[in-house]
């Protein structure tokens, strides 16, 4: 049983809970005082003690229904269909019941003889004395109980690793792995013993076995497909999750967009929680009198207890200047899909959209959904060659008085101004005006002053430019813009 | 023996459980059997009107026999803390509660030195510690014989224990309360694993204080998730998350709670809720509310929901103006649902 929680915190895993050892630990401690016979307790123990937030809560619950469930195997599995096995379909509990289901039949077999009435008819015609399997699966497929042959199926794939499966390719391997490693080739030697010996019973037997054997393969074809989707799929999701976080942003198609915009979510959760706490920063060397006064009343006024001034961190007021024409339109889209899911932590977002006249968004953005906004911007915003300078004339004549010391701007573009006049004097005034100002480029380094690019301009007038254009870039550019708010 | 428990646990029990206790609540079980399994919890809290869930249940049990805390989350008014106070009650113990907010520290939280003693006794002792040094020549030969009396002023007398240390002395053990733990900072938090892991604080000048290990206090935590809680401190906890009710469960727990409601209204009310939390509110009713607006009927002498008292009624259960003057206009329509549905 050990090995089973092992493989479901695994499961648990790929499918991005975090579970600690110590975790499993206190699972395997948890269930020595409430067992398996109860379901839902189970379930409880394991969801209070592996699962720790609704989201994680939500996925365990996924997980445990399709780890821990199995169909019902075997409907008429030959003469063996014992009426009570019918009820007990908790998989966890029958891994539990049958030790070693293998090798023997047991007790379970012989209160058997007589099934349904089906079949009672069939055996009436020769009830002398039907000849017994003699094969281990054969002998399991005609007389051991449902519990059992899912016990031996979990066993037996358990040591083909099915839990390795990949691809979904593999499924026949696996399949095929599993079938054999139950014993498929005494089975297949004893059919074609019995078929060939002749007598009607021996034949009847043989048939009967065959059925039952293509009637395991469905099953176990079936596993594996449940097993793929537990081990394989996630995995697979993960490797897609990496390769779009890498990726170009501009090289990604329209398809594929639904994928990043959930990564970006993702991504934007992982920094709300990192940043949620308001940090302060201690300025060291200033006694803040005010407190230690009041704070040293109750030793009678005896300083012992000094306080120094601190800071908070103020949360960044955040304006975004976007570049919408053709080739940039994509960066922007996803750098405002970055900052609007962040709303949480930077309540105060401005955005601005041009290729030649700068036009302001933000209302845009708050009131509709993202792909809305983003369609509406590129309609009004997007044709047009660009124009940079117009852009800083024109942010200057609207916007430069909202500009305070707490004023982070971030500018994304290639800062390809189509040999236009750059007036880089306004970006000089923005800088002095602003706390920072970060200029996002999607171009690489090296194509920064290449043609018509006025990056040597504009560059030594901002605080900070960087190469962005893939979703990491943009998460490190987001992740400092919060971490050094101070 | 059940005499000696029952003077054992009188002497322990605040005034509001002797009450309880008084009316023949089952108090006279011990602790271990109140925890044996999981329906005797179901029924020691029904027992105090707090009706659980299976999940609350089994949190309980597992808390007790894993010796482990339990993190208790959801949305505000579902009876997280109730809950702690309740186990606390049906086990006959005390509950310390420790109500965390922003710059709670651990001179509030653990212990702190009785500064103000230590001045006053080293003022009162001035002249005999004159007397003890006498005739001591020279620093050194006094600084040394003052050593010989150890660290007076840094011993268990001049130590205020805080909520944290008090569960760890209490012997008989005891219910610790650590509420809203996500309002606390980070640091309060670091601060709190050793005491969640092994049960045991170290205070630098005295030593390891240990709970005693057969009565290890059971600790809650609650938090209303305004900010996620680290890592670090989840691992060590059982995880434990109340939503709101549903209708039968709701409605079992007004029964509870105000028995004197009419079956009838009960339904009715508890359907106009359950409706409410559909739609979309700045603050959704809780169960606390729930209660809060079923007593306000009963004074009422109320009958039967209709729409005129609702409208005045409205604001036992919705707490912003917003939320009020949305629902007005869809009072009608809740309540005849209401009036339908049960």
């Amino acid at each position: 049983m050990e090995k089973t929680i092992v493989d479901f915190v695994k499961v648990l895993r790929t499918a991005e809970v975090k579970v600690s050892p110590a975790e499993t630990l206190d699972v395997m401690a948890g269930i020595e005082f409430v067992g398996y016979e109860d379901r839902a307790l189970f379930k409880n123990t394991l969801s209070m003690l592996l699962a720790k937030n609704p989201e994680e809560k939500e996925t365990f619950e996924t997980c445990f229904e399709k780890f821990f469930t199995f169909d019902d195997v075997m409907q008429a599995p030959g003469s063996g269909g014992n009426p009570d096995d019918t009820q007990d379909s908790d998989a966890f509990e029958d891994e539990n019941s049958g030790n070693n289901p293998q090798g023997q039949p047991g007790g379970k077999g012989s209160g058997q003889g007589s099934g349904n009435a089906s079949e009672a008819a069939d055996e009436a015609h020769d009830d002398e004395e039907t000849p017994q399997p003699t094969s281990a699966l054969g002998q399991l497929l005609l007389q051991g109980s449902r519990s059992d042959l899912m016990v031996a199926m979990a066993e037996a794939g358990r040591a083909v690793e099915v839990n390795q499966i990949v691809v979904f390719t593999q499924k026949g391997l696996y399949t095929r792995k599993i079938m054999d490693q139950m014993g498929l080739k005494g089975l297949q030697e004893e059919i074609t013993e019995r078929q060939e010996a002749g007598d009607r019973g021996q034949q009847r037997l043989a048939g009967k076995l065959k059925r039952a054997r293509d009637q395991l393969r469905d099953q176990v074809r079936d596993y594996v497909e449940k097993q793929f989707f537990l081990h394989a799929d996630e995995h697979g999701k993960q490797l897609r999750e990496e390769l779009l976080k890498k990726v170009k942003l501009s090289n990604l198609e329209k398809r594929n967009h639904k994928d990043v915009q959930e990564i970006v979510f993702k991504m934007a959760k992982k920094l709300v929680s990192i940043h949620s706490k308001r940090r302060k920063t201690h300025k060291r060397g200033q006694l803040d009198i005010r407190k230690t006064l009041r704070h040293n009343m109750q030793y009678d006024g005896v300083f012992f207890d000094l306080k120094w001034k601190s800071i908070k961190v103020d949360r960044p007021k955040v304006m975004c200047i976007c570049d919408v024409s053709g080739s940039v339109s994509n960066y922007s889209r996803f750098l405002l899909m970055f900052l609007y899911s962040l709303a949480e932590i930077i309540p105060k977002v401005r955005s601005f959209a041009f290729s030649s006249d700068l036009g302001e968004v933000t209302r845009l953005f708050q009131n509709s959904n993202l792909e809305d906004a983003m369609a509406k911007t590129m309609r009004d915003y997007g044709n047009g060659s660009t124009d940079y300078g117009q852009m800083l004339e024109d942010f200057k004549r609207n916007c430069m008085d909202d500009v305070d010391n707490k004023t982070t701007i971030i500018i994304l573009g290639d800062a390809r101004n189509n040999h236009g006049d750059p007036k880089a004097e306004i970006l000089r005034e923005m800088y002095e005006k602003s706390k920072r100002v970060i200029w996002l480029n999607p171009e690489p380094r090296s194509n920064w002053l290449v043609g018509d690019a006025e990056m040597k301009k504009y560059g030594p007038n901002c605080h900070q430019t960087e190469v962005c254009n893939s979703l990491t870039h943009l998460e490190r550019v987001v992740s400092n813009l919060l971490k050094y708010a101070a | 023996m059940p005499d000696a428990l029952l003077a054992r646990a009188a002497q322990q029990l605040p005034v509001a459980s002797l009450y309880l206790f008084k009316r023949g609540s089952p108090l006279t079980l011990d602790r271990d059997e109140h925890l044996a399994t999981i329906e005797a919890i179901h029924t020691g809290l029904a027992g105090l009107n707090y009706i659980s869930n299976e999940q609350i249940a089994t949190a309980v049990f597992l808390a007790y026999h894993l010796d482990k805390p339990v993190l208790i989350e959801g949305p505000p008014g579902v009876g997280k803390t109730e809950l702690a106070k309740s186990v606390a009650n049906m086990l006959g113990i005390s509950c310390i509660r420790l109500q965390c907010y922003e710059g709670l520290d651990e001179s509030k939280a653990i212990y702190e030195w009785k500064y103000g003693k230590q001045l006053l006794y080293t003022q009162v002792l001035k002249e005999t510690l004159s007397e003890i040094l006498d005739g001591a020549k020279g620093l050194s030969e006094s600084v040394s014989k003052l050593h010989e009396f150890g660290d007076v002023f840094f011993s268990e007398e001049f130590l205020e224990p805080r909520p944290l240390m008090k569960a760890l002395k209490e012997e008989a053990g005891c219910v610790l309360l650590i509420d809203e733990v996500d309002k606390s900072d980070h640091e309060f938090e670091s601060l709190l694993l050793e005491m969640l892991s092994d049960y045991q604080l170290s205070i630098p000048e005295i030593g390891t204080i240990k709970a005693n290990p057969d009565r290890k206090p059971l600790v809650f935590l609650t938090s209303n998730n305004t900010r996620e809680i680290s890592d670090a401190l989840k691992r060590r906890c059982l995880h434990l998350y109340i939503p709101f009710p549903d209708a039968d469960l709701e409605s079992r727990i007004v029964q509870a709670r105000v028995p004197e409601v009419p079956e009838e209204l009960r339904r009715q009310l508890v359907t106009f809720i359950q409706a409410l939390r559909e739609m979309d509110l700045k603050k959704v009713p809780a169960i606390s509310e729930t209660i809060d607006w079923a007593k306000a009927l009963i004074l009422l002498h109320t009958e039967s929901l209709d729409a005129e008292l609702v409208k005045q009624t409205l604001n036992v259960i919705l707490k912003f103006q917003e939320d009020i003057e949305s629902v007005t206009g869809e009072v009608q329509m809740l309540t005849n649902k209401a009036l339908k549905g049960s």
